[in-house]
Formats: structure tokens, C-alpha cells, sequence
């Protein structure tokens, strides 16, 4: 310890801390006292404990029985677990792009120099402030084959009706369909960050004769790249781990249709008790998660442009 | 600690530079007590979480009708001024979830009593989640003495490795409700369906089925006859209707491939092909919110396609009957034995299931807990839930009782004789899982029954196998 103290401090070119800033240090420390105490008994300690367990065989009670390996040897084996991996990818590989587009959009529609504009934003935000618990319940009725919302504008086109939730072929798709209405939440932080890009570029480039779409495509898309980026990033974790819907809706049919991953790893867990096994899928979930975010920053260099002189 | 940094710095004035210290002392200190009082450290003044001081917590998943009858239960039996009153709470969870209780029990705020699907109770036991009974009924005149008051089958599903976990508080068996409105307007004489003539063939019911079905003009359905597969209409019942056995216990072995369990798939196969599994599955979306062949969800009963009238013939159990009467009091319907195969006519099948009460690790109250669940489980509980839910008992003195069995529900008290019941597996739940998954498959037409069985034994048998020798 002394000898990295002393690395470091070389490295850094660091002094002692004086009496001021010691005593800033302990204050701050005490400050977030408690955040740290959280993090380590509700986040760390966790984690830890679920690495041990996947390890085990363990029903939540009573003794972990020490199994090595098998838990991670028995998914490769598992079916199912294969399944629930490629329901969630299917998901997330449509969830998030369209996520982004649909965010997107609704940020432009909110930055419109109109005088009701505040109305339209918590308009659009307002679904997003609702529980996915209560939206998936709403959900059910909007896509009832025979008397649903969605079906009857299709029948109104000409279109036959669709089992939205009842045909594993659309399954998916009407899940993905329910994730655009949380959208308002990463549209706010598009409008943010298009509300800072100056007002100069683009009256130069109107000045330039470029309309609306040039505007777009070579101002505002480039300068929101590093809010795409965020997005995407967050979009893949929280697509990973998606389940409400399921739960409420599908139960995982028809056909294990929507069985994603973390609803496979809860019914482990809590219907077979199984808590090694679902510890184990945790684990590898985390693994393809850090996969996938590291593949997005290494792609990110060549799209994301950061306003750095 | 925190009091000394206060002390440590003489220059700092008063106000100013110790307001933050102070604010940062007390977001400790309020935490700090904050855990304490949730885990209880802070002395014996219990009551205040969970009210009353000797209060039973006892936790259900039923939704409506059921957990309205047990709050009145609850009412009576408070009324009989028990030593701890009972708080009845209706928590998350299925017959197979049983994830609020696990976490809670773990977290030390488990419920004193809990219903529990009687066939799970092998696997709960089996996980640590309930108390051996068998101490507290060293008592009242030991074990044997328990056993003797219930029906064999019930009370073999509240054990695990020989020893009970739980008291069975109902059974019930499933048969064949028909609307005769809705037959007799489709042209069906319904003296067909008395049970005097025992039960109708597969055949006969699909070509009523055919009779019955509407469509309007796109083709979907408006109205049908039968869906085998809907309400009770599961894997087990069929199985069993076809003849077929789901456990071999010697073995040690779940036997889904079965050759009589693959005809009774291959008939669910063919129905749902007749009438076009996707047509089907839309109607039932339509009607029951259903999401898959076997995924409703629980809707409320008065939007039970039997009680609105758009399915004439409905599997489903003995507790309807109080559902009809309640919801759709004017509904004219009789009850038959399940259809079987032309050759087993003379053969009518069913299968008993169940709930029980059990005492969680952890109670708080557990002997308060005990003397409950003996009242609820016992003549008085038991009479209360049949007079409610026309809830079949299982006290054989009870069910031994003809004048209890009038009416619709003589069939389904007869029908107790030659009930089968589920194999209780500590891996019960996921069996059950297991045969859902393959027969949405098949109904959806996905699959083949023999492919999607032998999926079923493979994926259950390894699971078992970590148990086998079973007592």
C-alpha cells in the first residue's frame, strides 16, 4: 500500500493534504456516508454474494452446497436459456434503435418555437411518468384483437386484424411497441441537449440556403451523436434486462415467445428455487452486457462527434 | 467519531462552518436509527410495524372471488375471540409463484400462515421455506391422529419425505359445464349431457362444438362451442382423461412420453388444427385476455366467457358454481363428466387438486399460527369455504356427509371417488411449467406432441433426479 501511495503520488506530483482540505475530505466523506454505507450492504455486498452463490446449489434457505461449475455448464445444455438469450437480443436489437428514432422525433416535436409548446412536452412526457405496470394493463385492451384500439385503425386502412399478444410471430413486436411510450423520458434529454447547440450555426447555414432536413442531417444529428451514444448504451442495458412487460402481459407465451432472459432467471429463482442457477444467469448476463456496451464505445469514435476544440 | 471532528476544530465559528458537519451528522444518525427500527434493534416495541402485538399475518394470492370469501372466514373466525386475531393480506403471487413469500420469509417479515398450493408443498419444504407441523401436533394427539382426519390423497400432498408440512383445506374436482341456451339455440338436445348417460365421446363433442361456433365477417369467432384446452382444461386433465400416467414412482421418473399422455396431445393437437389454432387463440384474446393458448390472465369472473355467454362448454372445477350464482345468477347450465375417448366411456376421469395452510419459516406468531390454521383446515374452515365457494372438503367426515352434495355439485362430490391427483415432485412446479410450455406448443400447432414431450422429460428428469429416492 505504502508503495503505490508513493507511486501515485509521484505520479500525480501530489503534496500532503493540509489541515483545510483533510478536513474537507472527512466532511465530504461524511456527507456521502451514507450513500457509500447503501452501496456497499445493498449493491456490493449483493453482487459478491450472488457470484458465491452462482456457484451453488442454493434455494434461498438453508445451506449453499458448493457445486463448482455446473451451473454455468448446465445453461449451454438449457433450451430454454438459449431461447430466453435470443427473445432478449430480438428485443433489444429493435427496442433500441427505434427507441432512439422515436426519442428523436418526439425531442424535435418538443422544440418547436410555438407558443404552446410547454403543452405539447408534457404531452409527450406524460406516458413516460406512468408505471409500466399500469401502461402494460392499458396495453392489453389497446391491442384486444376484436375491439382494440390499434386493430380497429388497421382494419380502418384496409388491414386484417392482428393477435397482437396471442400470435408469437407479433409477441415482440407489440412489447417493443410498449417500450416507445417511456420514449418522452430520453426525448427530454435530446431537447436538452438540442437546446445547447447555438443558434449561430444554424443561421449560417441558413444563410448557406440549407433547409430544414440539411439542417438536420449536418447540424443536429452530429451534434447529438454523444446523446445517441448515452441512449444506446442505457437502451442495451435496460433492454437486457426487460421483464415487466412480459410479466404482466405474456407470462413469457404464447409459446415462451416473450420468455426473455431476466423472466426465465425470476421463474428460477422464485417458481423452481433455484437460486444458484438464476445467480449463475445473472452473471452472464452482466458478461454480454459489458460485452455489448465495450462493441457500441469501440464503434462510437467514428460516429460520435464531441464538441472538443 | 463525528462528535469529535465537531470538537477538533476550535477556530471554525459556531454557525457558519459547523452547519454542514451537522447536517451530514444527523443524515447519519437518522439513517442509522431509520435501519434500526427496520430490523428491530431498537427494542422490543415490535407492534408498531405489524400492529397488533399477537396479531397472525396471513398472506394470500387469490384474487376475487376466492379472497373476498376469506376475508369473511377471517371474520369468523376472529369472531370466536381467538388468543391472536388474524389480519388476512393479499399479496402477489400464483399458484407456482411464490416469490413475495420467499423474499419476505428470508428478509424475517414472513407472514405467519400462507396459502399454498397443496402439490407445491413437497418442493417448498424441500427449499427450507415451512415448518415441520409435525412438532406442534405432538400435542394434540400426535401425527397419526391428523392423518386419520383427512383423505389420503390430500394428505399424502402435505407431505414431504414422510413428514406433513402443511393441512389441506379444500380439494376439488373438474367437469364439463354446458350452457343449454346457447346449445339448444344451435339445435343440440341437451338430454344428451345428462350425466345419467355418462360421459359423451371426444367425437360427439367436437361435432357440437362445430354446431355452435359463429363467426362474423371476417371469419373470426363470435361465439364457440368448446376449447378444450381453456380454463381447467390442462395437460393433467387430459392426460389423465386419456388414461395416461405422469409419474412412475419405482423409477423414480416423470413419464410425460406416455403413450396414452402423447393421444391425449395429439387429440388437443388435431382440435386446435379443426378450428385453426390462430382463429382460436384470437377469440380467446378476444374473450378471456388470454395471450396464449395457455396464458390468461385473471380476469375479473364476470368477464368469464361461460358467465358472458360466448363459450357453451367449459372445463373448469366445482368452485364455479358459486361463480355462476354470483355473477351471472340466470345462467342455465348443467355439469357432466369430461368427454373421453370413445373407448373409455365407461371410464370418467377427473383430478383432485387443492389448497393448503402453512406455517412459513420465520412466523412471528407461530403458535398463534397453528391454533388458526387448525380452525381454518378443520370442520369449522372447511364448512365455511364449501358454504362459500362450494369448496369440496377434505376432512373424510365431511365429505363423507351425501346431504352436503346437492344439486350441480353431487357430480363433482362422486367424482372425488375416481379422481387422480398430480404427482407431488419437489419439482412439482416446474413439471407444471414444464407440460404448459409443450402444450401451448402444440396448440398453437408448432410442434408435435411426441417432440415437445420428450422436451418435457428431458428438461424435468435431471431436475428430479437430485432427489430420487423419493420417500
Amino acid at each position: 500500500v505504502a508503495a503505490s501511495n508513493v507511486a501515485s503520488r509521484r505520479r500525480s506530483g501530489r503534496r500532503r493534504l493540509g489541515a483545510i482540505e483533510r478536513r474537507n475530505l472527512r466532511l465530504g466523506l461524511l456527507f456521502i456516508g451514507p450513500w457509500i454505507i447503501g452501496f456497499l450492504a445493498f449493491l456490493v455486498y449483493p453482487i459478491l454474494s450472488s457470484l458465491y452463490f452462482s456457484f451453488t446449489d442454493y434455494s434461498g434457505f438453508g445451506e449453499a452446497e458448493w457445486v463448482g461449475l455446473s451451473n454455468y455448464s448446465r445453461m449451454i445444455s438449457d433450451d430454454l436459456f438459449w431461447k430466453s438469450l435470443g427473445n432478449t437480443f430480438y428485443y433489444t436489437a429493435l427496442a433500441v434503435p427505434i427507441g432512439v428514432v422515436v426519442a428523436i422525433v418526439l425531442a424535435l416535436a418538443m422544440n418547436q418555437p410555438l407558443r404552446e409548446v410547454a403543452l405539447y412536452r408534457a404531452a409527450l412526457y406524460l406516458p413516460s411518468v406512468l408505471p409500466i405496470f399500469a401502461l402494460a394493463f392499458i396495453f392489453v385492451w389497446i391491442l384486444n384483437p376484436r375491439f382494440g384500439l390499434v386493430n380497429h385503425v388497421l382494419n380502418i386502412l384496409g388491414f386484417d386484424s392482428i393477435d397482437w399478444l396471442g400470435d408469437p410471430t407479433w409477441a415482440k413486436l407489440s412489447i417493443v411497441l410498449l417500450a416507445q411510450l417511456g420514449a418522452g423520458q430520453y426525448a427530454l434529454v435530446f431537447l436538452t441537449s438540442m437546446r445547447t447547440i447555438p443558434t449561430s450555426l444554424y443561421d449560417a447555414a441558413k444563410i448557406d440556403g440549407a433547409g430544414g432536413w440539411r439542417q438536420f442531417r449536418n447540424i443536429t444529428l452530429p451534434l447529438i451523436t454523444p446523446i445517441i451514444l448515452y441512449d444506446i448504451i442505457i437502451g442495451i442495458s435496460l433492454g437486457l434486462q426487460v421483464f415487466t412487460p412480459a410479466y404482466v402481459m405474456t407470462a413469457g407465451g404464447p409459446n415462451n415467445a416473450t420468455m426473455f432472459y431476466v423472466l426465465y432467471l425470476y421463474r428460477n429463482a422464485f417458481r423452481y428455487g433455484d437460486m444458484g442457477y438464476a445467480s449463475a444467469m445473472g452473471w452472464v448476463l452482466l458478461l454480454v452486457s459489458v460485452v455489448l456496451a465495450l462493441a457500441v464505445f469501440r464503434t462510437s469514435q467514428r460516429w460520435v462527434h464531441y464538441e472538443m476544440e | 467519531m463525528s462528535f469529535r471532528l465537531l470538537r477538533a476544530d476550535p477556530r471554525a465559528g459556531r454557525a457558519a462552518t459547523h452547519r454542514p458537519a451537522t447536517i451530514a451528522l444527523w443524515c447519519v444518525v437518522s439513517i442509522l436509527l431509520t435501519s434500526c427500527a427496520a430490523l428491530g434493534i431498537g427494542g422490543d416495541d415490535e407492534e408498531g410495524a405489524e400492529g397488533g402485538g399477537n396479531e397472525i399475518v396471513f398472506w394470500s394470492s387469490h384474487g376475487q372471488p376466492d379472497i373476498g370469501y376469506f376475508e369473511d372466514m377471517v371474520a369468523d373466525y376472529n369472531a370466536t375471540d381467538p388468543d391472536s386475531p388474524v389480519r388476512l393480506q393479499r399479496v402477489t403471487g400464483e399458484e407456482t409463484d411464490v416469490a413475495q413469500l420467499m423474499t419476505a420469509v428470508r428478509g424475517g417479515t414472513g407472514p405467519d400462515a400462507y396459502l399454498l398450493d397443496r402439490f407445491t408443498v413437497a418442493q417448498r419444504a424441500e427449499a427450507g421455506l415451512l415448518q415441520p407441523l409435525a412438532p406442534y401436533m405432538e400435542e394434540e394427539g400426535g401425527v397419526d391422529e391428523f392423518e386419520s382426519r383427512y383423505i389420503d390423497f390430500a394428505w399424502a400432498e402435505a407431505l414431504f419425505e414422510g413428514e406433513p408440512y402443511a393441512l389441506p383445506m379444500d380439494t376439488d374436482t373438474r367437469a364439463l359445464y354446458y350452457n343449454k341456451t346457447m346449445l339448444e339455440d344451435a339445435g343440440v338436445d341437451v338430454s344428451e349431457f345428462d350425466p345419467a348417460n355418462g360421459p359423451m365421446t371426444l367425437d360427439r363433442i367436437t361435432e357440437i362444438s362445430e354446431q355452435v361456433n359463429e363467426t362474423d365477417d371476417s371469419g373470426a369467432y363470435t361465439m364457440m362451442g368448446f376449447i378444450p384446452w381453456y380454463d381447467q382444461g390442462w395437460h393433467y386433465t387430459w392426460g389423465f382423461d386419456f388414461g395416461g400416467s405422469f409419474y412412475d414412482p419405482d423409477q423414480c421418473q416423470v413419464t410425460p412420453t406416455d403413450a396414452e399422455i402423447q393421444e391425449a396431445f395429439q387429440f388437443l393437437y388435431d382440435y386446435a388444427n379443426q378450428f385453426d389454432p390462430k382463429k382460436v387463440q384470437s377469440f380467446l384474446s378476444t374473450e378471456a385476455q388470454c395471450t396464449g393458448p395457455m396464458t390468461c390472465e385473471a380476469i375479473p369472473p364476470a368477464q368469464h366467457p361461460f358467465i358472458t355467454e360466448k363459450l357453451a362448454l367449459n372445463i373448469t372445477g366445482n368452485w364455479f358454481i358459486k361463480t355462476i350464482e354470483q355473477y351471472a345468477p340466470d345462467l342455465d347450465y348443467g355439469v357432466t363428466y369430461i368427454p373421453t375417448p370413445s373407448d373409455r366411456q365407461d371410464q370418467p376421469s377427473t383430478w383432485a387438486g387443492g389448497w393448503s395452510v402453512v406455517i412459513p419459516e420465520g412466523a412471528q406468531n407461530p403458535d398463534g399460527a397453528w391454533e388458526f390454521i387448525q380452525w381454518w383446515a378443520g370442520e369449522p374452515g372447511q364448512r365455511a369455504y364449501y358454504e362459500k365457494n362450494a369448496a369440496l372438503p377434505t376432512l373424510t367426515e365431511l365429505l363423507g356427509d351425501e346431504s352436503l352434495f346437492e344439486g350441480n355439485l353431487k357430480l363433482f362430490g362422486d367424482l372425488t371417488d375416481v379422481a387422480e391427483s398430480r404427482p407431488a415432485l419437489p419439482v412439482g412446479a416446474l413439471y407444471w411449467d414444464e407440460l404448459t410450455a409443450a402444450q401451448e406448443a402444440i396448440l398453437l400447432n408448432r410442434d408435435q406432441p411426441a417432440a415437445v414431450l420428450e422436451q418435457v422429460e428431458s428438461r424435468v428428469q435431471p431436475q428430479l433426479e437430485e432427489f430420487c429416492p423419493l420417500q
